[in-house]
């Protein structure tokens, strides 16, 4: 495909004067709606592809699936009336391909413009269509200045000669000029997007050198920058991973603020860790009803008769979204404006650093990870048989801010080791994390039993709910069981070495 | 990828018609269709207005001295591809007949293309020859046109004997009554008495039109210009039954 873009925007490319020079057919003409879907992390332009949604005046509605050199890999109707939603894209290898590729995210509306489409289909003897002339523009693009016309040259299966020499015409043209990107990137550059680029986790590059305050304000700067871009998906309820970023990024900058004591001023250093851990409390229930939901239709696979649990799904539904509409006041109110408003500044100004502020960062991050890790070695160590589950749940709580810690401070270690050590915790996390799953599923089945129960819920939901209690309370134990063999295998002598040799390493 | 075919033991039944409409209809629902016209007359081909060529002819193909997705033509619609007739299919129970699994070709062929397409849809020529039994064994579902004939109920058991006596999984076979005329007491009369001797005929009836007819001179799927036209409706309903039997 070639695209050229019209030297001068104040010449308006005509259909009919570039239909006139190729000889080509008006296949249609008209203005259109364009709206161009992605996951706020672009899985599908990291998987090469573009869904663009038109929209015409007359009621014509379409989705077009593109490669990102803008060849067509196949169209579909849609709905009349606004931008449909990627859910009401018709059945079929399209929309299972989308959502297949989405995942848990949810595609939609990331740029939208307005304006002239026209299409030339260049034909052969046989009046065959052998090459289509798109000539797109000018395009009003919301929020962002007007784009000039643009042509695109689409070459057909079987027929790239045919482009190509069509290609080379438009290309002789004084009036274009080859464009530098699609119209697609054009339009991103155009609104401030950049396709491709998403970040859940900070990307630094510390220097061992710098001071523990500047390493720790970097670090906390781009976590903030990561949570305030997941509150509009959050507010909007887009999908359930806009929450679950948001909760990490603060999550993560608790466990700076707290490996940071000695570091920043303690009046704000104390002031944000609270802050932050009310942010924490405040999403904690929305997303707890998100993941009982993502998870409910393996759940129920283990009652006997899954559609007897449908008046348990009403209730968590309703329940999620009761807890959404807190969450979203809690996300407009003034305090939670004011955490956001760049407080690893407010840390990093006081006038009363900590006395580990200008450590350089590698002596103060070996130190912190040393103390992680003997925390998470004297609580593993601590458990016994006989431990109830807070004890469990305390490792677990402990094993994620070492991890954290080893995730941010990454860049001053060998990867080797490092990567070593962040898997064999994982491992160790995981076996945690299904514990405590199963914990909560059967906290959880027991509080909306009582619930189901003064509703007059049938019998057989009950009933479900009892198997699938029985269910997680096999799986806890069997979880359980296990952990002794995971621990003991986190906490050998040779994780021991490696971590020695990790934090040696710089 | 599902893999249909049209194919009938007799000519001039609707087969090509058939093969052409639903190949747009699928394409129209966004499914990615290649239509691979077997039959050297290159009916198909024509209609999408495509030149009837593939370079090194059948054999080529066969021997895989080109790939077949390098012989694929795009038609003018959307998610409808073609793999064009060449007049040296007419030798392809030859070429076949020289390769090691010779009923087994063109399935291992096609299976070259599963990624890129949902549908495939074989447009048979009119014989019962190793072309034919490559389909047979190369199809998930058999589309087969009768015309409301008295003839129509013996063509279908000589068809049942055929995939009888072919090796493999049998596709399954989705009958249908094609070219009737309302005009004519006859067809009237088979139409209501043909799916009572033979219950796997469909309930859809291919219309005689002249706007079929007219697809030779417009050089396109009835259901992409006349999606209103009794036979378009016809085809409309014939492709939500192979959806239903596939």
């Amino acid at each position: 495909m070639s695209e050229f873009v019209v030297v001068d925007p104040s010449d308006e490319l005509s259909v009919d004067v570039l239909g006139e020079a190729l000889a080509a057919r008006v296949e249609s003409r008209g203005s259109e709606r364009r709206s161009w879907f992605d996951t706020f992390d672009w899985r599908l332009y990291r998987a090469g592809l573009v869904l663009e949604h038109r929209a015409s005046p007359s009621g014509r509605s379409g989705f077009v699936l593109t490669d990102l050199e803008g060849r067509r890999l196949g169209q579909l109707p849609a709905p009349a009336g606004g931008t449909p939603g990627v859910d009401e894209l018709p059945a079929g290898p399209l929309k299972e391909q989308v959502v297949g590729l989405a995942g848990l995210r949810t595609a939609f509306v990331r740029a939208s413009a307005e304006g002239r489409v026209g299409v030339l289909a260049v034909l052969d003897a046989d009046e065959k269509t052998v090459a289509r002339v798109a000539v797109d523009g000018p395009l009003v693009v919301d929020g962002a200045e007007p784009l000039p016309v643009r042509v695109r040259v689409e070459a057909l299966r079987g027929y790239e000669k045919d482009a190509r020499g069509v290609a080379k015409r438009v290309g002789a043209w004084p009036l274009v000029r080859p464009a530098e990107e699609t119209l697609f990137e054009a339009i991103c550059a155009a609104t401030g997007l950049r396709p491709g680029v998403y970040r859940s986790k900070p990307q630094v590059q510390l220097d061992p050198a710098m001071p523990a305050s500047r390493a720790f304000a970097v670090l906390l700067d781009e976590l903030l920058d990561i949570a305030r871009v997941n509150v509009d998906g959050t507010l909007r309820q887009i999908d359930t991973e806009f929450l679950h970023d948001l909760r990490i990024a603060v999550r993560s900058s608790r466990s700076i603020l707290k490996v940071a004591k000695g570091v920043f001023d303690e009046r704000p250093r104390s002031l944000y860790a609270a802050e932050l851990r009310w942010i924490g409390d405040v999403t904690t229930p929305s997303r707890d009803f998100d993941v009982y939901l993502l998870e409910f239709d393996d759940l129920v696979e283990h009652a006997m008769d899954p559609e007897a649990m449908r008046p348990f799904r009403t209730l968590l539904t309703r329940q999620c979204r009761k807890t959404h509409t807190e969450l979203n006041r809690a996300l407009r109110s003034k305090r939670f404006v004011r955490i956001l408003d760049g407080w690893p500044d407010e840390l990093v100004a006081s006038e009363e650093p900590g006395p580990d502020a200008d450590v350089p960062i590698v002596r103060v991050g070996g130190d912190r990870l040393r103390s992680a890790w003997r925390q998470v070695r004297r609580r593993g160590n601590a458990v016994t048989d006989a431990s109830p589950p807070d004890a469990l749940h305390d490792l677990r709580k402990r094993c994620k801010e070492l991890r954290y810690l080893l995730e941010h401070l990454a860049s001053l270690y060998e990867k080797g080791p490092h990567k070593e050590i962040v898997d064999e915790l994982r491992q160790l996390q995981n076996n945690l994390g299904q514990y405590q799953d199963a914990d909560n599923q059967r906290q959880l089945i027991l509080q909306y039993a009582e619930e189901l129960i003064s509703q007059n819920a049938p019998a057989k939901t009950l009933v479900g709910m009892g198997r699938l209690d029985h269910y997680f309370e096999h799986r806890q134990a069997a979880v359980r069981a296990q952990f002794a063999d995971h621990w003991a295998r986190f906490d050998r002598k040779h994780n021991r070495r490696v971590f020695a040799t990790m934090l040696e390493s710089r | 990828m599902k893999v249909l075919a049209t194919y009938s033991i007799k000519g001039g039944v609707g087969k090509t018609t058939a093969a052409v409409n639903l190949a747009a209809l699928a394409a129209k629902e966004g499914r990615r269709v290649l239509l691979w016209d077997l039959d050297p007359q290159g009916g198909a081909t024509y209609l999408l207005r495509v030149r009837a060529k593939v370079k090194g002819g059948g054999r080529g193909l066969v021997r895989q001295r080109l790939r077949l997705a390098d012989a694929v033509k795009a038609s003018d619609f959307d998610n409808l591809d073609l793999l064009p007739s060449d007049f040296s299919y007419r030798h392809l129970d030859l070429v076949l007949d020289g390769q090691k699994k010779p009923t087994r070709t063109i399935g291992h062929l096609l299976a070259t293309l599963s990624a890129d397409y949902d549908v495939v849809i074989l447009d048979c020529p009119p014989s019962v020859s190793l072309v034919t039994e490559n389909v047979v064994r190369a199809a998930d579902l058999l589309l087969v046109p009768l015309l409301p004939a008295p003839l129509s109920v013996r063509t279908m058991d000589q068809l049942d004997s055929f995939i009888a006596t072919t090796k493999g999984k049998s596709p399954a076979v989705l009958a249908f009554l094609s070219m009737a005329d309302r005009r004519r007491s006859l067809h009237r009369r088979l139409v209501e008495e043909l799916p009572r001797e033979r219950p796997d005929l469909v309930d859809v009836v291919i219309p005689v039109a002249s706007a079929v007819e007219q697809m030779g001179v417009r050089r396109a799927p009835l259901v992409t210009w006349s999606p209103a036209n009794p036979a378009s409706q016809a085809f409309a309903r014939l492709w939500q039954e192979v959806i239903r039997h596939w």
